[in-house]
This record gives structure tokens, C-alpha cells and sequence, in this order.
């Protein structure tokens, strides 16, 4: 059990380093959800919004600054020994997936939170946002962590397939599933199709219960029950796949070819 | 008698690529067959291509055989390697990789948190390791800023950091220049004269082959050309060095 661990540990340490390290992880950590904070609550104030709209458009935006600074960080326990060439090496010692995931998801919450506290700050300061009841931050945070491990896995899940010249979707992926979740706009004013993927994203139902904290509707019934159900489903689903995968590439050897 | 650690049996191997609808299967590994002993240094001896490399990592598990078995301490490997397996192996390749702005301590580090070990244990042996292959210096030195000589030589104390019974060593001094190469060959005698441990090896170079091992297999296009001793192998091609000894056996 101990030496389950340290591995996970191992992880957190590598993630420490290089979050320290390289500038890109700065501009991930502060840069853009500053700037996304700032020009979404510098246009509220030009169109003049009432304080309940300006609450929605500025969760949506700690949502979206929370959730990508998670999965990117969930991604990056692949992409680093990816992006090193030293994949192989990480196989060939005891560590399992779970290992690199989960070390690398510790990391992407302790972040994921410095920019929730950060970003509901500089909205209080700077818009007068106020944060609803601590029950409505803790379960929404505890939502959109999960949501960034799914998502991270999923980029992982490919990542370990096709290697560098897929990592584009690690800073894809949120974006994408912000849009379809609603992240300025409630999910009922999307096209039926759209709805019907919407409710398949736990992101949704957690998104929806952090704006009930300010007295918005909920759209879906059971809807912060089916996003945890959803994110256990998933996170089971994606491990099995990504174990299925390397299977995989060590079949071709392209495992070996990710390390060159 | 003696006791093989690794045991090959029939093992093949083909890569397949599609290329615009055109499939090309290339043999890599063709039915091959042998035992590595404990405590010696085996070397898989060909020109690049060959087929080594893939044999090595199939060894290690990083890819898997298309057929044949393979046994390691006496246990069948199915798809994986067993834990308790894996934490007795490690490779040192000759073109080493690691996360590129850790440092030559961290990265001992991380790789021995990795196999496990913590505390005071791993300190003292990522201090054993940097004083053997001579990092002191390097230690707190980014791996980007390394030299090519100082990366294999902490992909060397990083392939010892967990104290390994079986050390695959795939072309250690492959793009070395000739002074490094020697100093190189030197750690890995050290190593060998002063730990219990069996080193596989992979090379191109016929005098590292000569100078470092107590078996060698010659591989050419995925086959197995002949295994025995250097003194064996120019016995049996009444050749007196191993370049002449792979040449006669490719042309027979």
C-alpha cells in the first residue's frame, strides 16, 4: 500500500517541478483565466447587467478557468513523458495508469482551487461577485474536479493512441465541452440534439447547481445525482479503455516509437 | 547447472503499416529461441535493424510477441510483467530521454519513488549514484542542459536506482564519442564486478561486444545467427575476430 503511494506521490513531485518551472503553466494557472474573468465582467459592465446576470456569466467563467486548469494538468501526467520521449521509461518501472493519473489530478484540484479563490477575489473586487453558501462551492468544485479527471483521461486515452501530434485536444476538450454545457447561457436555449448531449456531460448538472446557489432554475431533475453517477461511469469506462490502448500499443510498438 | 533468469522460446514478431491502402508487414523477430544465465553479461551483437532492439523490448514488456513464450525468474509473462518482476529489471537506452527541466537529482528521484523507495533509503541511493557515475557536479543541473556523455551516464545511475537483478543495456554508447564510450564500458564492468546482477545488452560495435560480454548472440533480420562465447563463436567459424565471424555466418 505504501509503495502505491509513493507512486502517486512521484507523480505529484514530477507535476510540482514542472509547474514551477515552465512559463507555460503560469499562463495556464493565471494568465488566461485572469483575462477571461476581466473581459467577461468589463462587458457585463458595459451592457449594464442586472447583479443576477453578471453572477451567471461569471460562474460560467470561474467554471471554465477551474475545470481547464484541472484537465490540463490531468493531461499533462502523459503529455510531459510524452513530450520528454521518456514514455517507455515510465512503463517500464511498476506504475500503473491510475497512478499517473491520479497523481497528476491531486495537482490539477490544489491549482484547480488557487484559481477558483483567485478568480472569485479579483470578481469581488473588481464586480462586486459575491460567492454563494460554502455547500453550493464545495459540491460544484467537487463536480467540475471530477469533470477535469474525465476530460483529462479522455485526452490521455488518446494521447497514448496517437501521441504528440494528437495533444492539441488537451486545450480543446473543456472548451468544447463548456460550450455545449452552457457556459454563458442556460443549456435549454441550445437545440434539442445538443440538449440531449448536454445532459451526457456531468459538467452540466454541476454548473447548473452552482448558479442554483444564486436562485437560477435547474433545467434537469436529479441533476446533481446523475452528474456524479456519470462521472464514476465515466472514469471506470476511460481507465478500462486507456489499460485497452496500451494493450494496443504494445502490440504495434508504437510505444516504442513514442520514445524516440 | 546453470540457472537462466530469461528464457525465449519461438518468439516472432511483425510490424504491419498501412500506408494509402497499402499494407507492408516487416519480420522484425523470427522465431527466436535462447536463455540468458544469472550474473552474466549477454549481448545481442547485429547491425542496426536488426531486430535487437525490439528483442530487448520485448524482454521488458513494452512489446508484446506476435507468438512464442517468454519466462523471467522462472515465470510465464502473459501480457505484462508482473510487479514483483518489474521491480527487479531496468533499462539504461542509449539515447536517453527524461522530463527534460527536472534535474539529474530530481530525476533520480522521481524514478526511485517510482520502484518504491523512500526516505532515507532513496536519498542514499540517489547519493550512491550520482558519486559512482560522477554527477556531482551535474546534480542539480536541468537534463536540457546536459551533455550527451552526462545524459547516459545518469541514464545509467537511474537504470541502478532500484538495485536491478537483470539490466538491459540497449546500445549504452551509441553516438558516444570514443572517450566517453571507454569510460561507459568502464561503469558497466564496475558494475558487474560489484553487484549480483545479469545485463543484457545490445550493440552494434564488435569491440564493445568483445570487451563487455560472456555470451553473444548474433541477430541479423530477426534470426538468431548463432549464441556461444567468443571463444565458441571463432571456434565454430574458424574466424579470430567478431567481424569476421558475423560475415561468414550472414553469407552461409
Amino acid at each position: 500500500m505504501k509503495k502505491e503511494f509513493l507512486r502517486i506521490f512521484a507523480y505529484i513531485y514530477r507535476n510540482y517541478v514542472f509547474a514551477v518551472r515552465n512559463i507555460f503553466t503560469f499562463f495556464d494557472l493565471l494568465f488566461w483565466p485572469i483575462i477571461g474573468i476581466i473581459s467577461i465582467g468589463m462587458m457585463s459592465t458595459f451592457l449594464n447587467l442586472d447583479k443576477s446576470l453578471l453572477s451567471f456569466l461569471l460562474t460560467g467563467t470561474i467554471t471554465s478557468g477551474v475545470l481547464q486548469v484541472t484537465q490540463l494538468e490531468v493531461s499533462y501526467g502523459l503529455l510531459y513523458e510524452i513530450w520528454s520521449k521518456s514514455i517507455k521509461q515510465i512503463f517500464i518501472t511498476p506504475t500503473k495508469h491510475y497512478h499517473y493519473i491520479l497523481g497528476s489530478w491531486i495537482v490539477g484540484t490544489i491549482r484547480g482551487l488557487i484559481v477558483f479563490i483567485l478568480l472569485s477575489i479579483i470578481s469581488y473586487y473588481l464586480f462586486g461577485f459575491y460567492l454563494p453558501k460554502i455547500d453550493y462551492i464545495i459540491v460544484s468544485l467537487l463536480g467540475i474536479f471530477l469533470t477535469g479527471l474525465i476530460l483529462g483521461m479522455f485526452v490521455n486515452l488518446f494521447v497514448l493512441l496517437y501521441g504528440q501530434r494528437v495533444d492539441i485536444i488537451a486545450w480543446s476538450v473543456s472548451v468544447l465541452t463548456m460550450l455545449i454545457c452552457g457556459i454563458y447561457y442556460p443549456v435549454n436555449i441550445l437545440p434539442k440534439w445538443l440538449i440531449k448531449i448536454a445532459e451526457f456531460i456531468p459538467l452540466t448538472y454541476f454548473l447548473e447547481y452552482f448558479r442554483k446557489g444564486y436562485g437560477f432554475e435547474e433545467s434537469f431533475k436529479y441533476g446533481l445525482l446523475k452528474g456524479f453517477i456519470l462521472c464514476i461511469v465515466y472514469s471506470f469506462i476511460l481507465f478500462y479503455l486507456i489499460n485497452l490502448s496500451h494493450h494496443h500499443t504494445k502490440k504495434t510498438g508504437s510505444i516504442i516509437r513514442l520514445s524516440e | 547447472m546453470k540457472q537462466y533468469i530469461v528464457q525465449l522460446k519461438n518468439i516472432s514478431k511483425i510490424y504491419t503499416s498501412l500506408l494509402f491502402l497499402n499494407r507492408r508487414r516487416t519480420k522484425a523477430l523470427d522465431n527466436i529461441s535462447l536463455e540468458i544465465f544469472q550474473n552474466e553479461i549477454f549481448t545481442l551483437l547485429g547491425p542496426n535493424g536488426s531486430g535487437k532492439t525490439t528483442l530487448l523490448n520485448t524482454i521488458i514488456g513494452q512489446i508484446l510477441p506476435d507468438n512464442g513464450e517468454i519466462y523471467i525468474f522462472d515465470t510465464k509473462i502473459k501480457t505484462s510483467i508482473p510487479e514483483k518482476i518489474k521491480r527487479k529489471m531496468n533499462l539504461c537506452s542509449g539515447n536517453p530521454n527524461f522530463p527534460w527541466c527536472m534535474t539529474v537529482k530530481e530525476i533520480l528521484k522521481f524514478y526511485g519513488l517510482l520502484y518504491g523507495i523512500s526516505g532515507k533509503k532513496l536519498n542514499q541511493q540517489v547519493n550512491k549514484y550520482i558519486t559512482i557515475f560522477e554527477l556531482e557536479k551535474y546534480a542539480d543541473v536541468r537534463f536540457d542542459e546536459l551533455s550527451t556523455g552526462t545524459k547516459q551516464r545518469l541514464a545509467l545511475a537511474k537504470s541502478l536506482i532500484n538495485e536491478p537483478e537483470i539490466l538491459l543495456l540497449d546500445e549504452p554508447t551509441l553516438g558516444l564519442d570514443p572517450e566517453v564510450s571507454i569510460k561507459i564500458r568502464h561503469f558497466i564492468k564496475k558494475i558487474k564486478q560489484e553487484q549480483s546482477i545479469t545485463i543484457i545488452l545490445t550493440t552494434h560495435y564488435m569491440k564493445e561486444a568483445e570487451e563487455l560480454s560472456d555470451r553473444i548472440a548474433f541477430i541479423n533480420s530477426g534470426k538468431i545467427l548463432t549464441i556461444g562465447t567468443i571463444y565458441e563463436i571463432y571456434k565454430n567459424t574458424n574466424t579470430t575476430n567478431l567481424e569476421d565471424a558475423f560475415l561468414k555466418l550472414v553469407h552461409l
